[in-house]
């Protein structure tokens, strides 16, 4: 057996779930059926344009990292002529992640509400909750709530395999069609058609609890949270070596640096996670939590996630160990990933020791962006793109044979 | 006007849509097609044949 690269962020699911204005209130009662309803009282049946309407006025958008607006994908499965499916997305194979495994340890039934409201609009009868394979503790506390419940719609429970690309959407639904859990080409969009060719509508953990919120709560209460062209809140996971990952959930609007542990200011931190970019403490110092604030400031909010590797941390070396984990992670089926990912990641070594050429890496990120069947090598690309946009007197310390993270050394 | 997709996880990097077809398909340094711009009308005949030789079935034209 080969060894696997390690992340270089422990994949953990021991998290800080601080309590929050929305999804996160009330997590005093704990996660069982019981306290949901008492806290929430019924689900109650909406129709279609109900559902739809509540989805656009809140400005939903999907939380798993590419913001699509929720009321579109609705829209479309909801216009296919066979019976749709839902699909509840819980594998989140990014390490530096913790956010859905949160919400599935403190908040299972708000996530499961907003499924069953979709699924009973749409007349779906099957709803699929993907679980975690190496998250051990969400994937026990979503399997619970799922056996205390009794929906008009049927419940199905899989398990994603561990790693990065599991959770990718049509690697889910491949797991979900007895194939192996790794992205394929999709030539129509889930949406149109998904799982057995159905229309699918597949959404993260968070978003599917928004739609639970909305749903319980009404549309006021979602927007008394937020901005007036940003509604509502949107979960954040801050991670740090050696701390037990903190999970936040945040009104878009609030400062960035309002979420971070004020012992970590001052340092670069990864916005986005492993397929994020980097970012210097005076852009975080300025940043507003909010989708078109981040992407203002050339990064993306994506799925929440604030990595911050310390001041002593040397944001190069910790991109290297990175592009390396990514590289091994690859489901080495699309070859442009299979050769490109590992190229780069020598490229990205061969920066730490200043013998690497940014033209070469350049050329690489060339050969595997928007080849592959998922946008894995793309996301590794914008990583090692940053750190030239981002941290560009970082990279040219390495040049010279130095590194402004450790004293002054001999390049060998 | 149409396009050529390859199904990433399928091609095997044989080369063939490069032989019948290099007008538009490169390849690059590890033998895997690299598509450069649209399927004029005068490449549409070379472009299906492309597809249809593919060992692979990897090829598409879409839309």
């Amino acid at each position: 057996m080969t060894t696997r690269t390690p992340s270089p962020v422990p994949m953990r699911d021991d998290v800080h779930v601080h309590p929050g204005p929305a999804l996160l209130s009330g997590l005093a009662g704990g996660p069982s059926l019981t306290a949901h309803r008492s806290q929430y009282g019924a689900l109650p049946r909406l129709d279609l344009p109900a559902l739809m309407d509540l989805a656009r006025a809140a400005g939903l958008r999907g939380r798993g990292g590419a913001g699509f607006p929720f009321a579109i994908k609705l829209s479309t499965v909801a216009e296919g002529k066979r019976r749709p499916v839902v699909v509840v997305n819980l594998s989140e194979g990014e390490p530096a992640s913790s956010k859905d495994s949160a919400l599935a340890q403190a908040r299972p039934h708000l996530i499961l509400d907003g499924a069953v409201v979709a699924a009973v609009a749409l007349g779906a009868r099957d709803v699929y909750v993907v679980l975690p394979g190496d998250r051990p503790l969400a994937a026990q506390r979503m399997t619970k709530a799922m056996a205390e419940r009794k929906d008009p719609v049927r419940l199905h429970r899989s398990i994603a395999d561990s790693r990065f690309v599991a959770g990718q959407a049509r690697a889910v639904i491949e797991l979900l069609s007895g194939r192996p859990n790794l992205p394929a080409t999709t030539w129509v969009p889930d949406a149109v058609s998904g799982l057995d060719g159905r229309p699918t509508l597949l959404s993260n953990a968070e978003t599917w609890a928004h739609v639970g919120y909305l749903a319980l709560r009404g549309e006021a209460a979602y927007r008394s949270n937020g901005t007036p062209d940003e509604p509502g809140t949107t979960l954040m996971t801050i991670t740090a070596p050696g701390m037990v990952p903190q999970v936040r959930e945040v009104a878009y609007g609030t400062r960035l640096r309002d979420v971070l542990p004020s012992s970590l200011h001052g340092a670069p931190a990864l916005v986005g996670g492993f397929h994020g970019s980097w970012a210097t403490w005076p852009t975080l110092a300025s940043a507003k939590v909010s989708v078109g604030g981040f992407r203002s400031l050339g990064l993306a909010l994506g799925a929440g996630i604030i990595h911050l590797p310390g001041r002593d941390a040397c944001p190069l070396e910790f991109t290297s160990r990175v592009v390396d984990y990514l590289a091994d992670q690859s489901a080495k089926r699309c070859g442009p990933c299979l050769n490109g990912l590992p190229a780069l990641a020598d490229a990205v070594r061969g920066l730490l020791v200043g013998s690497g050429r940014q033209a070469r890496i350049e050329v690489l990120a060339g050969m595997v962006e928007r080849r592959g069947a998922c946008a894995h090598p793309d996301g590794t690309v914008r990583l090692v793109r940053s750190l030239f946009t981002m941290l560009p007197e970082e990279v040219a310390a390495h040049a010279t044979g130095g590194c402004m993270h450790r004293p002054l050394r001999v390049a060998s | 006007m149409s396009t050529l997709r390859v199904d990433w996880p399928v091609c095997q990097a044989r080369g063939l849509c490069h032989e019948l077809l290099p007008e538009i398909i490169e390849l690059d340094e590890w033998g895997y097609p690299l598509v450069n711009g649209e399927v004029t009308d005068e490449l549409l005949a070379d472009a299906r044949a492309a597809v249809r030789a593919c060992p692979r079935l990897a090829l598409r034209l879409v839309g």
